[in-house]
């Protein structure tokens, strides 16, 4: 148990000391969100766009940490044998892999924190109390598959790969899903396939929450399945980087 | 004696090359053991293997009688391996209370700080900003978290200076006076010369000879005999060469060299065949010189 919450300590200690994380996670997208609210005219600044472009920036921020943080940070401790030298301690594997899931949680958590802050400092975004911890809560919860998608990059050999893959695919996740711009703008074919990515099926549900409705049931299936199937490749691909 | 370490006919195969072919050997408790090899030897391999990082392709490791990778023997070993940096923005202090905190017994945090060597100050700063040879010591101090009975060191002063590859090895000298049992692995031979009571020699992914250093040198180094050059050199030295204890015979500064695995029956055998010899010297070779032949026939047979 000591060593869970000390694990959990460091992995959030060392979270909050990354700059990258500050600069990535938090001022990119609270300042894409005052460009696109504020800056930009886009023809409707009606309040129902500044609630769903906050939401869109909360799941942009988060996505980004799952994917592009925990991957890069998983090969960046495997290079350096950081990793190795943790696997013959006694510690449990599992309380490894926990505490880098608390680092990150509480690191998603802040993230929407500051972000649903943002929204409402830069243009009075007002929310029933319910809305905004069902926003939060979904984010958080939602990140599920994205992270299990960190592990993934995370099985990569190098740095540069890592890091060059992760941000590719996280910024093609976040156009085709909605987050920059909405769907329904995008052209017809890439709408078609924006439904069925996890990144679309991740804010879409806040997007719900924010208009009195709620998460549709296929949003919650699509990032199941999702969930289900980087799981797999996940342990599938360290199974036999392992079997050596 | 306490088996620690047990190496049971192991090999293990990498892509079709064997880096570990057949080797077998115990380590018992409160010894320090050098494995020498030049590089590419499998030491390494052999260390990875005996951590559980490695399975062996054939064979079995048992460390204190159990598996590798077995939670009792995680507790009682400790390691500092090649190539380990250290966890970045997190201070030398946090390092070592998270890591201490792995073990069921850690060793009192106090002595591990010393163990580190390290200045007040740098104990308050972010571990990947201290330098190379800090940060050896500080995965010196690591591995002893635990307060192990047992500690690989897998060439551990590389890249250090002389003072602290001499204070490194005073320490190991501390520890091994407590009673652990230490393993390293080296390809600078007088370090396994001075430290170890027992050196495994590797070639090839081979043992190729395994004793005391004394008995190490016994084994590999070849010892000569001189004589002054009488009036009927060439005589003599065919004579020489005709007893069965010598290999061979060579002149040099107007002394007869003779070559021998054992200089004492070679006396014997230069005595009872009643051969002229005069002012004999026995000449001791060098261990460093006989361990660089040993490399070089290495790299000559690839």
């Amino acid at each position: 148990m000591r060593s869970l919450t000390m694990q959990c300590k460091a992995e959030m200690l060392r979270i909050v000391r990354n700059p990258y994380y500050v600069f990535w996670s938090l001022l990119m997208p609270i300042m894409f969100y005052f460009i696109f609210t504020r800056v930009v005219n886009t023809g409707d600044s009606d309040p129902t766009w500044a609630a769903h472009y906050l939401m869109s920036m909360a799941a942009f921020s988060v996505m980004g940490s799952a994917i592009m943080t925990l991957g890069i940070r998983l090969v960046q401790e495997r290079t350096q044998g950081w990793t190795t030298f943790i696997r013959i301690t006694p510690l449990p594997g599992y309380v490894y892999f926990l505490g880098k899931m608390f680092g990150q949680t509480m690191m998603h958590l802040f993230s929407i924190i500051c972000i649903f802050a943002a929204g409402y400092l830069i243009n009075g975004v007002s929310l029933s109390t319910a809305q905004w911890l069902l926003c939060g809560l979904w984010l958080l919860v939602g990140s599920l598959p994205f992270l299990a998608m960190g592990t993934l990059v995370g099985s990569m050999k190098r740095v540069d790969t890592a890091s060059g893959v992760s941000n590719a695919v996280y910024m093609a996740l976040a156009i085709t899903g909605g987050m920059w711009m909405p769907l329904e703008i995008l052209p017809r074919l890439m709408q078609k396939i924006g439904v069925w990515l996890p990144s679309y099926n991740y804010g879409n549900g806040a997007w719900q929450i924010v208009q009195g409705s709620h998460p549709e049931w296929s949003n919650i299936l699509i990032l199941l399945g999702y969930l289900a199937v980087f799981m797999i490749l996940s342990v599938y691909i360290r199974k036999q980087q392992e079997a050596v | 004696m306490e088996t620690v370490i047990a190496m049971n006919v192991v090999s293990k195969v990498f892509k079709g090359k064997k880096a570990v072919d057949n080797i077998s050997f115990k380590i018992y408790k409160g010894s320090i053991t050098a494995i020498l090899g030049p590089n590419g030897a499998g030491k390494t391999t052999a260390i990875l293997m005996m951590l559980g990082l490695l399975e062996p392709t054939e064979g079995s490791v048992t460390i204190f009688g159990q598996h590798p990778k077995d939670k009792s023997v995680r507790e009682k070993t400790g390691s500092m391996l090649q190539e380990v940096s250290v966890m970045d923005r997190l201070k030398v202090k946090e390092i070592i209370s998270l890591i201490s905190s792995y073990y069921q017994y850690p060793m009192d945090q106090k002595l591990l700080v010393e163990a580190t060597g390290l200045d007040p100050a740098d104990l308050n700063r972010y571990a990947e900003k201290l330098s190379g040879g800090q940060k050896r010591s500080l995965g010196f101090a690591l591995a002893l978290a635990g307060d192990p009975e047992l500690l690989f060191f897998d060439e551990p002063t590389v890249g250090l200076d002389i003072t602290a590859r001499r204070r490194f090895w005073e320490k190991v000298r501390g520890l091994a006076e407590q009673g652990k049992t230490i393993l390293f692995t080296t390809h600078y031979l007088p370090e396994a010369e001075d430290i170890a009571d027992r050196i495994l020699l590797f070639n090839r992914g081979s043992l190729a000879a395994d004793g005391s250093p004394d008995e190490i040198k016994a084994r590999i180094v070849k010892r000569s005999l001189s004589f002054l050059q009488p009036a009927d050199g060439l005589d003599l030295q065919q004579k020489l060469l005709t007893l069965p204890s010598i290999d061979g015979c060579y002149y040099k500064d107007g002394r007869i060299f003779v070559t021998t695995e054992d200089t004492d029956e070679a006396l014997r055998d230069i005595f009872t065949a009643g051969l002229p010899v005069k002012d004999v010297r026995i000449d001791q070779g060098r261990l460093d010189e006989a361990f660089e032949q040993l490399t070089m026939n290495q790299e000559g047979a690839v």
